[in-house]
Formats: C-alpha cells, structure tokens, sequence
C-alpha cells in the first residue's frame, strides 16, 4: 500500500480543521492588530461549551458546534473587554503578552470546574471507509463538511454584509473607517466575538475526533499560529490556504522524517516564510 | 516571659552542638516524609499511598515507635511535577528534617530529587520504574521496590509470544525506556523468529492517524503501547477505526480506569494491560486493605506499605534514626535467613533474632543498585468495559 494519498487525505482533512481557528486568530488580528494568544483557551472553552451540548444536553454535533461558537465567542467579548481592550492602546506587543496570561487563567478555570481528565464526545464510532486504498472516516467527513460550511459562510458575510464590509474596512484603514462613521469599538467586540467563536468552534472539530482535556487548545496554537503567518498575518483567505500547507506539509512530514518531529513542520513553515516572503504567501490584505 | 540574651544563647547553642549526637536526636521524634502525587497525573494512586504509609507509622507509634521514640511523619505533594516535587523534597530535608523520602511515583520525580536525598544522605524509597534511576550515583541512598522497565517490557513481551504474536509492533512517544522497550521486543521477536515494527510519536497530538496508517503497513498481529493515557486514548481510538483486529497490550498505568472511561467499550474490548502485581495472597497484602479498607489495594499503595515497613526496621537494626542508618541497615532486615516478618511492629520484636522482611508487593529483596528482584506481575484483559484479571507470572 502506499501511504502518499492516505497522507494527502489526512492531511487536507487536518488543514481544513486547523483553517478555522486560524481564520478566527488572524480576522481579530486584522482589526484588532494585536496576535491574541488567547486562541489556546478558548479553542478548550469551545471544546468543552460542545462537549456540555453534546453529552449533558444530548444535542448532535452540527448543533453542539453553534453552543461552542456561541459560548467562546461570548468569553471571547467578555474576555477582551475586560482584560485586553484596556492594554491596547499601549501597543501590540502587551496586548499580546496579557493575552498570554489571560489564556493561563481561562485555562485553569476550565480545570477548576471540569477537571484534568479526559473527556470524549457521545458520538457513534464507526469503522472507517476504504475507499480506493484510502481510510475515511464518516466522522472525519463530517468534520470536514462542517468547516467547509463554516468557512462558506465566513466569506459569504464578509463579502456580502454590511458588518463583514465594516470589518473589512477598519482593518484595511481604522481611521478612515472611523471618518466614514464605523464605529471601531463596536467592530472590535464583533470581531472578538466571531474571532473566538470561530476559535471555540474549530477547538470542537479538532476535539471531535479524539478527546477533550483543559489543554486541548495549547496543542493547536504552534500550527495556528503557524498557519497565519505562513498564509500572511491578518489575511483571511490567506489564513485558509497557510492551514492546508501546515496541515498537509505535517502529514507528509512522515515521509521523511520521524513521526517525533512533527510539530518542527509548524516552525519549519514560519522560519521559511519569514526570511523568504516575511509578508506571508498572500500579503497582510484583510480579504 | 524569658529574655534570650546573647550570652544565653551562646551558651545554649555551645551545649548543644557539645552533647553527643545521639542525645540531640533523642530530644525530638524520629522524622519520616511521605512524597506521592496527591494531585496531577498520578493523583489517582499518591492519597491512598500516602494513607498506607500513615497505617504502619500508626501502628508502630501505638507499641512504643521505634529506637525509643515516637515517629513524626510529615506529607507532601510532588503534584506529578519534578519542579514542585523538588521544593516539597527541599521542604521535607531541611525544614523537617527526614530521615527519608518515601513513595515517589514519576519516573521523572524521582529522577529529579535523587540528587537532593543522595548529597543530604536521605533515604529514598520510590515506585518508578525507568532504568536510569538506579543507575544514577546514588550511593545506595535509592531503592525501589517498583520493577525496572526492562524487566516489564520482557515479561510482557514473553506474555505477547505465548499468546501467538508473530508480528510484533511497538508504538509509543519519545520517553527515557522508548530506545530500550524497543530494543528488548526486537530481541525478544529475533528470539521466536517473529518480526517487530516500531514507531515513537509525538505526545501530545489530538490524532495520530497517519501514525497508526504507517505502524499498520507492517501488518501486525500484536501492538504494545507505549505511552500515558493521554495519548493511548486517542490512539487506541485511531487504531479500532482503522480496522485494526489484532491484539493490544498497554500498561496497567495508561490503559486504566479514565481511559476506559472515555472510550466506547468496543474500542478497548480485549486489551490486555499488565503491571507489577502486589502479593495477594501475602498477609502483609491483608493488613494493607485493613488500612486503607478496600478490596482491591493498587500496586503502588502495596509498595509504600513497604516502604515505610523497611525504612523503620532498617533504622532499629542499625540503631540509629538516620538516612544513612537506613540505607546500611535495609538489606540486614530485607532479606537473608532471618525469620520472616510483614510488618514493622512484629519486625521489631524479633528483630534481635535476624529477620526477613516479606512484604505487600513481594519479598523486597534489593540486588546491590537497589532494584527489586522477585517481583509477580498480574496481566488483565478489558472485557464490558472493566479489566479483569487474566493471567500472573
């Protein structure tokens, strides 16, 4: 059998997952111009807020993903409000270190009132399809098609409403945004709020597969972060497309080098996109 | 209320440091510190550890303690963390002054306060099993009553051939016995003209499937795990939805209650898990559920039972409460010809007579390094969701 295609399989699936927190990481970047490390936390609050939907409420996971959208992005306003709003005026670089420590306390909250143990998701487990050589798995598919629809959906409000058109706005120029009489506090909270529910949710789908523990979000935030800055720091597309290359570029990392070295292709990726195209493949343009 | 002047304190500073030491350690109790992992990874097993410890401590207290005076024990957390288990293992040596540390449980605890107890010549007792431990230059300051990993991965790897492994597999992370368990299976397989694949992943991933497709290409017929629970849940997960229908064996610390928990019952259905298993059938064993009161006592409460069994007797058989009276005095009441004993208060009754200590987790009997040697293991297979016992060795 040869493992090329069945890597390539895991690999998009994998990017297509990892597309959706970096999308939420690098949309509060464009507006908010500041790397919100928090991401780590609330992709874990986003996890868990499904898991209470999923286990205690018995919803399905399509439902459980809008209670984990809504609920981190919830904690994402709050969060923002009362910790980073504040710390911003005194430059990107504090705002990103108190997102560090804020990320440490929501962190520790969720293992306050859940604790350190492992939890899985009640969904049916089932056998995988073959399908030309290639392992499938049902859940797998789904997860896929539900980041797709995310991501569908992201684009299509950005394009086409007026908050998406205000979001673009501020991001390419606040302070012409502010002349044309956008409100940039207002744009910040929503940002914040779909930024982190896009993290929450993403978190979930990530979380979906396997299980779920307060430090489910910490693990993602090297190919997240990884996946902004390679598609170019506060662009969206850009964002989607440096996922799929973090994604597939880790699966195939196996065929060269050994599987205890996968996360070196997170590093790997921002060393050589930072001294090659320090911008990111597709520049800092918001959309 | 008294006046401390300089004078006075000179003076009494002069006669203390002037009285023999024996009679300065006589004017206090005879201190011994618990370390278990009351909370973190290990936090399932470091409570009921330390209570047992606390039950022989009691118990010699109540007959009149030990070389004529009471034993104060005093118990920290080493929250399953070498650097928080470093400023316990600094509080207990010089703040309590123990004479030793009894009952840690992570490899990499263990590892991490060795050199504290060795330089400040305390005892140290612990449950961990990586190989490195007593290889360290410890001076006889360590002894473990916890298997090697070499000797686990041979017996389970003995165990993987008599149920019928031909292809054998080890998947696991990068940790200190990773090279080794490999290294043994391989020799093992060689052995029984059997072959052998293995893999060492990343901790810490959420899906190890492109893992579990690459171990897979070999087409084997037994895989041991070799990590923690964390990440043998996810990749038992990732291996039964690969359509994996082979056997697989785990440690007893790894495949436990939590990750059978998380996992759907047909995911973990006929896993074998396998750890060093307490003497059942020893009265030792008995007196430690009549502490504890449970059934079912874990390995590592039985071996902490011994701990502190030993570190008294080998303190009444040197005649001094010490670290370094321990440690010259554990092999005398370990074992030899003696009578045997499998507790404290009766060892120290017949103690003049020479005996053998027997304990909970085996006859604690320690070669020159201070590994244990003797030690029964108990092999389980998970059936409904809950692992009953399959087989002993």
């Amino acid at each position: 059998m040869d493992l090329l295609p069945q890597l390539l399989a895991n690999g998009i699936i994998t990017g297509a997952l990892l597309a959706i927190p970096a999308i939420g990481f690098t949309a509060i970047y464009a507006v908010l111009r500041f790397p919100n490390f928090s991401v780590a936390s609330h992709a874990t609050i986003g996890a868990f807020a499904g898991y209470a939907a999923n286990v205690w409420l018995g919803l399905p996971a399509a439902p459980a993903l809008i209670a984990a959208f809504a609920v981190a992005g919830l904690v994402g306003v709050v969060s923002d409000e009362v910790a980073l709003r504040p710390l911003r005026p005194y430059g990107a670089l504090t705002a990103a270190i108190a997102s560090i420590a804020l990320t440490i306390v929501l962190e520790n909250m969720i293992r306050f009132g859940f604790g350190n143990d492992l939890r899985g998701y009640d969904l049916p487990l089932v056998r995988d399809w073959r399908i030309a050589g290639v392992r499938l798995g049902p859940q797998q598919v789904q997860n896929l098609a539900m980041a797709l629809t995310i991501m569908a959906a992201v684009f299509a409000g950005l394009k086409f409403t007026r908050i998406g058109k205000a979001m673009r706005a501020v991001a390419d120029n606040p302070s012409l945004a502010e002349l044309k009489g956008i409100d940039p506090v207002r744009i910040g909270r929503i940002t914040a709020f779909i930024g982190m529910g896009l993290v929450g949710a993403g978190g979930m789908l990530l979380g979906l597969g396997t299980s779920i523990d307060p430090l489910t979000g910490f693990r993602f935030i090297l190919p997240i972060f990884a996946a902004a800055v390679v598609g170019g720091l506060g662009s969206i597309p850009g964002a989607a497309l440096g996922a799929m290359v973090v994604g597939i570029g880790e699966e195939l990392s196996l065929l060269v080098l050994s599987p205890a070295y996968k996360s070196a292709v997170g590093f790997l990726a921002i060393v050589i996109v930072l001294s090659v195209r320090p911008r990111g493949i597709l520049g800092e343009r918001a959309f | 209320m008294i006046h401390f002047n300089r004078r006075m304190f000179l003076a009494s500073a002069t006669a203390t440091l002037a009285a023999p030491a024996i009679v300065r350690a006589q004017a206090g109790p005879v201190h011994l510190g618990t370390l278990t992992p009351l909370t973190g990874v290990g936090g399932t097993y470091g409570p009921s550890m330390r209570d047992a410890m606390a039950g022989v401590v009691a118990s010699v207290n109540e007959a009149g303690g030990v070389l004529g005076q009471q034993i104060a024990l005093t118990s920290e957390d080493t929250q399953t963390s070498p650097e928080a288990a470093v400023r316990a293992a600094r509080k207990l040596i010089d703040v309590d002054g123990v004479s030793a540390i009894m009952g840690t449980w992570a490899s990499s605890v263990t590892t991490a306060i060795a050199p504290l107890c060795w330089e400040s010549k305390t005892m140290l007792f612990c449950v961990s099993g990586a190989d490195s431990i007593t290889e360290l230059p410890h001076e006889g300051f360590i002894a473990r009553t916890q298997p090697n990993s070499k000797l686990q991965i041979r017996v389970a790897g003995d165990f993987m051939v008599g149920e019928g492994a031909k292809a054998m597999a080890w998947i696991g992370p990068q940790t200190p016995f990773a090279a080794s368990s490999i290294a043994i299976l391989r020799e093992i397989a060689d052995a029984n003209g059997g072959t052998m694949e293995d893999l060492i992943y990343e901790a810490d991933k959420s899906t190890y499937r492109s893992e579990v497709d690459r171990i897979l290409l070999g087409n084997p017929d037994f895989i041991m795990l070799g990590g923690y629970s964390a990440d043998s849940t996810v990749l038992l997960r990732d291996i039964w939805q690969a359509g994996y229908e082979g056997q697989i064996i785990g440690p007893a610390y790894a495949v436990n209650q939590s990750l059978m928990d998380a996992l759907p019952a047909e995911v973990v259905e006929g896993v074998y898990t396998w750890e060093g298993a307490p003497a059942v059938d020893s009265s030792a064993y008995a007196r430690v559920q009549a502490i504890l009161g449970v059934e079912d006592v874990d390995p590592y409460s039985a071996q902490t039972y011994d701990h502190a069994n030993l570190a008294i007797l080998a303190m009444a058989a040197s005649g001094e409460s010490t670290g370094d009276a321990i440690r010259t005095g554990l092999r005398t009441i370990s074992q030899g010809d003696g009578q045997t004993v499998d507790n404290a208060v009766d060892g120290l009754a017949a103690l003049s007579g020479g005996i053998n200590y027997s304990g909970a987790s085996g006859p604690c009997d320690f070669d020159d390094i201070g590994d244990i040697t003797g030690t029964q293991f108990i092999f389980k297979k998970v059936e409904g969701g809950a692992a009953g016992d399959y087989k002993r060795v």
